[in-house]
């Protein structure tokens, strides 16, 4: 049974639609594991060196076991971020006569082929084989093995389990994320915790007892469980939620009135946004991404880069453009139809779109402006940054909308609805960070770093002053491809 | 009102409309009839602009409806339920349909009070989403949208399947009183009773040909019955041999 679903699934991913996209995307992406991965062998197999340079004073054994739980923390919070979910669209399968365990089954044990679990053994394994094995012999050895295993296994799980119940509330994520990085830095800012010692509590212990090494694989086997049992429970979810009946009222936005027809589009697709799980869920992580500043302004290392600047500002004023509008226009693939043979012109949709970033991105601007505490100038970039968005990474955007023929069911529930959240969005959204870069590079070098910043400030506001253009042009490249999308989203 | 010129569409070497000529008078209203895969929905979303035809066109108003947006204004239309925006309120639809054709809240409103029995209380104040009705309420609120929008050209796709017998008769009321005003219709269903009732011409497709062009007569849902009962009663004498030749 596990073969023919891989075979569906196979079969599900070369008749997609939008193959030629995924294979490209997947390649670029292969390509860069396996950089990350030379990387990663490189660092595993001198591991010994590093950790004797980095702690000169310590014994190799102790820093080996005050890193694992670090990294570990490190890599459950980068897996929150990046992992995929496995996906098998399970709905044709319920009603046939195949054992929901084996459905359930072949969800949870798919999670297991992820790259993230290559990497601590490749990270670790060369360091037990060279230095413990050595030292204390092939039942300790063993045990370190099975215990970093059971722990990668457990992460695994856990991020999964995470990101599930995120998809059906963001809150959720920003919560895990939070306490992820609360503990952090509990550690390194306040040294109020040492997980070193934590790490080393643990591992230290596992060389004098290593029977201790079934703690971490009963703690993965567990969590494996709670998966399976939390994706059995769920397989019924959606006959569940629909029958919890709400009231619900009718909104207005009475702002938008100014704006005609136009604010009538921008009002339905904010109640698009605010009334279905998905779209919902991409607002929220750019709350999330609000907080990237956080991360690295109170550094030393990068307050003196203005590159960061650039990054962490455009990030975070455009985000929600980057994120909600790379699925433009398959949020509304269902009605796409009915939107075309309304009184609508192309021209005002499109202004609508216009008009919704506009307002979001001000909306995160304003948000930034507590930053003004790192300095002015940092709250000048990100409003640089929002001229950027607004004047080009808003264009960019709604061209590859126009390219975009895949269906978003929304009336789907989004428990097992993940169609493009995880590294893929990611990779793309890295790709329209490039362009200001480009132009702002060069002119750092040459020393004139504040003519850089001008210069893309510039390009921003010629963006926005030649939108009418832009609108034309847009239109004008829809009603090219026009039949293309609309076949696309006719196709469930 | 329109026209149609050599109209062809081909999907992986079948050819599924083909129309080498058709015209709609303003006030006709029409009557397709025809088996599932004979093209009717085909034909509609390429009256539409929905889908791009091989050869030929469509003209409404001696316009081509392909890349122009004229026909919008005048122009209601309901195929399916792709047609609705599934996370509004009935309500916040109307109101957005009828902003659409500058007509304020309280007009529209004012009209829908005309459809209470049409709805019979299921649609309005009821707190639901579109995609939270079924799919027979889900039909009303489509059809009303686009009565809603005082349209000279209707058009409509199978309105009377889905929805139960009463309404179905509110329904044929309905297109009717549209006819009056002189609105022209153009209607598809699979009930040949309905639709020789409502219609005043009747054209039946068959693999994408219009094979019969026929006024609505006394004797026109007997001719329309006879064409399809043949295929019937052919295909079932086929399934008997079969099994017997089984057993």
């Amino acid at each position: 049974m596990i073969s023919t679903f891989f075979k569906h699934e196979l079969k599900a991913f070369w008749r997609s639609k939008n193959t030629g996209k995924n294979i490209a995307v997947r390649i670029v992406m292969a390509v860069l594991i396996l950089y990350l991965l030379f990387n990663v062998v490189v660092i595993g197999y001198f591991l010994d060196a590093i950790l004797k340079k980095v702690f000169p004073h310590d014994p190799l054994t102790f820093s080996f076991c005050g890193i694992i739980l670090f990294y570990f923390l490190a890599e459950l919070f980068s897996r929150l971020q990046l992992q995929e979910l496995p996906t098998l669209r399970v709905q044709p399968y319920l009603q046939l006569p195949i054992k929901r365990n084996t459905i359930v089954g072949y969800l949870a044990l798919t999670a297991l082929f992820s790259v993230f679990n290559l990497w601590p053994i490749v990270l670790f394994f060369p360091f037990i084989f060279k230095v413990i094995l050595h030292d204390a012999g092939a039942v300790t050895a063993l045990a370190f093995a099975v215990s970093i295993f059971g722990l990668s296994v457990l992460n695994n799980y856990l991020a999964l389990y995470i990101k599930r119940k995120a998809n059906l509330n963001g809150w959720i994520f920003l919560i895990a994320a939070a306490v992820l990085i609360l503990i952090g830095m509990a550690d390194l800012e306040w040294h109020l915790i040492s997980i070193r010692n934590i790490s080393y509590l643990f591992f230290g212990n596992l060389i004098k007892q290593p029977v201790l090494a079934l703690m971490p694989a009963a703690l993965g086997a567990g969590m494996y469980y709670l998966n399976f049992i939390y994706l059995k429970q769920n397989l019924y979810l959606e006959e569940l939620s629909a029958k919890k009946a709400k009231h619900k009222s009718s909104t207005e936005y009475p702002i938008l009135n100014y704006f005609g027809e136009t604010g009538d589009l921008v009002a339905n697709e904010i109640k698009l946004i605010l009334r279905n799980k998905r779209p919902k869920s991409a607002l929220l992580m750019s709350l999330f991404f609000l907080c990237y500043g956080l991360f690295f302004y109170p550094n030393p290392a990068f307050g003196k880069m203005e590159g960061f600047k650039i990054f962490v500002g455009m990030f975070m004023t455009g985000i929600f453009i980057i994120n909600y509008g790379q699925f433009m226009y398959s949020w509304q693939a269902s009605h796409f139809d009915g939107l075309m043979v309304s009184k609508i012109s192309f021209a005002n949709f499109l202004r609508g779109k216009y008009l919704l970033f506009t307002g979001v991105s001000t909306v995160a601007f304003l948000l930034t402006i507590p930053y003004i505490y790192f300095g002015w100038h940092v709250v000048l970039v990100h409003f640089i940054m929002y001229l950027w968005n607004l004047g080009v990474t808003v264009n960019i955007v709604l061209y590859f909308a126009n390219r975009n023929a895949k269906r978003i069911d929304l009336s789907k529930g989004a428990s097992f609805n993940w169609e493009g959240v995880g590294a893929t969005q990611l990779i793309l959204s890295f790709l329209l960070l490039l362009p200001p870069f480009i132009i702002y590079l060069p002119f750092k070098y040459l020393g004139l770093a504040d003519i850089g910043l001008a210069v893309i400030a510039a390009i921003g506001v010629v963006g926005i002053f030649t939108r009418d253009f832009w609108i034309k042009f847009l239109e004008a490249d829809f009603h090219k491809r026009k039949f293309t999308v609309l076949d696309g989203f006719r196709n469930k | 009102m329109i026209q149609v010129k050599e109209l062809k569409k081909v999907y992986s070497g079948v050819i599924v409309v083909n129309i080498p000529q058709l015209e709609i008078k303003k006030g006709e209203s029409i009557g397709l009839v025809g088996n599932n895969g004979a093209g009717k929905t085909t034909l509609f979303r390429m009256m539409l602009d929905l889908i791009r035809p091989e050869a030929g066109e469509v003209l409404s108003k001696e316009q081509s409806v392909a890349g122009n947006e004229h026909w919008k204004n005048y122009t209601a239309s309901y195929l399916d339920e792709g047609f609705l925006i599934d996370y509004l309120t009935p309500e916040e639809y109307f109101y957005f349909i009828g902003g659409l054709h500058q007509q304020t809240r309280a007009q529209v409103d004012d009209l829908l009070t005309g459809y209470a029995d049409f709805f019979n209380g299921e649609i309005l104040q009821r707190g639901k989403y579109i995609r939270d009705l079924s799919k027979g309420n889900q039909t009303k609120v489509g059809i009303v949208s686009c009565l809603l929008q005082n349209p000279e050209l209707l058009m409509l796709d199978e309105p009377f399947a889905n929805i139960d017998p009463t309404t179905q008769f509110r329904l044929k009321n309905m297109i009717k009183d549209a006819k009056q005003k002189g609105v022209t219709t153009l209607v598809s269903s699979h009930d040949l009773n309905h639709i020789t009732d409502v219609c005043d011409r009747i054209l039946l497709m068959e693999k994408g040909k219009i094979i019969k062009d026929i006024a609505t007569n006394s004797s026109t849902l007997a001719e329309l019955e006879q064409y399809f009962a043949i295929g019937e009663t052919a295909s079932l004498v086929e399934l008997k041999i079969d099994e017997e030749e089984n057993h």
